[in-house]
């Protein structure tokens, strides 16, 4: 018996199994974790225990920090999508489409998407990095030694700040992202004017989009700073811990954007 | 007495950390937890304060604040002096606009008197030495009143001088506050010069329980080790998880 258990945990079948369990183990721990922090954060929020003071405060990390990078990587993207396909449009004979393919990938997807992982990169990381330096020098230890509990001080003004604040900063892109691919559309395809471009964008923008997109954004934005605290939060050992917890934050945020992503399209657009 | 601790057990990952300790600490009194390091003794502090759960055992403490100085200070880096000692005052549920901010001011005032750095509180954690970070952090701890006090090594990588002054205050804050001390530590300076009684943890077990001057006495194995700092005798630093 212990031959037959030897030789099979020898095959390259067993490994594979094996390595997929553990992940899928590993998911399911992140998961529960994340879902135990969200509910003691919405316990915090039911019974009104907010700090206001934090609340402002990352929100202005959030929106202010955030905007100019966000805004360069959604005006850049949508600088690029209107070059590539305004010509061909044009050529085609759908230079009245050009503005509404722009202004539907920008609210629908890009606008939200590319504004998710820029603020990753800039907040997610820095929340993340900022909360697991805190626990690896016992910050955290000593905020729960004087009663305090972290979630009501650290998570819920930061998962806060994300709700609120994600909203503003995608229309603000998706806003600039449509202008500036108006403009590259008039310089990229011959016979498109600014006029034809902004007549194009309000055949294809409908309300219901728009709030799809505040909703979607708002979920992101919660999203990015539960995981990215959580992450930081459960962080481990010293200097190695911190870069630990700010790569998974990345990562986990990322997938969790995609996934969310998917949600919405296949509850709104199905 | 206000804290009985009786048969506490704690376990990390299949390793007996602490097995069945029982000890007492009397009103106003300091205990020194010693031992070398790895030995337990944080994780006592910590499941005192709550920080971490017991795997066995019972705790009975009187009513009462807790407070812990860390042994790293551990004090909030992004917060200026003033709003580091009044955390808990403007943070804490029953505490919360209890107090005005010119109340909050005279409370953080008076307890940075307490530890000698008055008209520090704009400073910032970065902007203070090791020994004043202590300091702000037992100016921090006081602030609520507590009835017990936890200090987890508190004079580790201070020169002696700094050690002698977080001693001294740690003397005055007892007698001021009339706080129950449990002080971990091994510096023999802070165990004479601080503790009413000592126990000494190897192993996750109580191998010595005294005064600071049975244990310099020496007079068994595991205290003449520690006393003579010899690398012979029966603790073994194997055993304490260091190497």
């Amino acid at each position: 018996m212990e031959k037959v258990r030897f030789f099979l945990e020898q095959t390259i079948t067993y490994k594979i199994l094996t390595l997929f369990l553990s992940h899928v183990k590993d998911f399911l721990e992140i998961f529960g974790t994340i879902s135990y922090r969200f509910f003691q954060v919405l316990k915090y929020l039911c019974t009104l225990q907010i700090n206001y003071k934090q609340v402002i405060e990352q929100s202005s990390r959030f929106a202010v920090d955030s905007l100019p990078i966000t805004l360069s990587i959604v005006i850049m993207t949508s600088v690029i999508l209107s070059m590539q396909i305004s010509p061909e449009l044009v050529k085609q004979g759908g230079k009245d489409f050009i503005g509404l393919l722009i202004a539907l990938t920008m609210v629908r997807e890009i606008g939200v998407i590319m504004s998710g992982f820029a603020i990753i990169s800039m907040i997610g990381s820095s929340q993340a990095s900022e909360l697991a330096t805190m626990k690896v020098t016992e910050q955290i230890d000593a905020m729960k030694s004087l009663k305090v509990s972290p979630f009501k001080y650290l998570f819920l003004p930061r998962v806060i700040a994300g709700v609120i604040t994600m909203p503003f900063v995608v229309v603000i892109a998706s806003a600039c992202g449509i202008i500036a691919g108006g403009l590259t559309s008039m310089a990229a395809g011959k016979d498109v004017t600014w006029l034809c471009y902004v007549t194009s964008v309000w055949q294809g923008l409908y309300i219901r989009d728009i709030n799809i997109m505040l909703f979607k954004s708002a979920c992101i934005g919660g999203a990015i700073s539960l995981i990215s605290s959580s992450c930081g939060y459960e962080a481990k050992g010293g200097a190695k811990g911190v870069g630990n917890a700010t790569t998974k934050a990345v990562v986990l945020s990322f997938v969790a954007i995609v996934i969310i992503d998917c949600i919405f399209a296949i509850a709104f657009y199905i | 007495m206000p804290i009985k601790v009786e048969n506490l057990t704690k376990e990390f990952n299949g390793r007996k950390v602490l097995n069945n300790i029982s000890f007492e600490v009397a009103t106003g009194e300091i205990l020194s937890i010693v031992g070398f390091s790895g030995s337990g003794k944080s994780t006592v502090l910590k499941i005192l304060s709550g920080l971490l759960e017991k795997d066995s055992g019972n705790i009975t403490i009187d009513e009462g604040d807790i407070a812990m100085v860390f042994q790293y200070s551990a004090l909030f880096d992004s917060l200026n002096v003033f709003d580091n000692i009044s955390f808990a005052l403007q943070e804490r549920k029953e505490y919360k606009h209890k107090y005005t901010k010119m109340q909050l001011k005279e409370i953080v005032a008076k307890s940075l008197a307490t530890v000698g750095l008055s008209g520090i509180e704009d400073k910032f954690p970065y902007e203070l030495s090791g020994g004043m970070q202590k300091r702000v952090s037992l100016a921090r701890a006081i602030v609520t009143k507590p009835a017990f006090i936890l200090y987890d090594e508190p004079t580790a990588g201070l020169d002696p001088v700094a050690s002698t002054v977080i001693e001294d205050y740690i003397l005055r804050l007892r007698d001021e506050t009339k706080a129950t001390s449990i002080v971990v530590t091994h510096q023999m300076s802070t165990i004479t010069r601080c503790s009413d009684k000592v126990i000494m943890l190897y192993d996750g077990n109580i191998v010595f329980r005294g005064t600071p001057e049975e244990l310099c006495k020496g007079e068994t194995p595991y205290t003449k080790q520690f006393i003579t700092a010899s690398t012979q005798g029966p603790m073994k630093i194997a055993a304490s998880g260091l190497i």
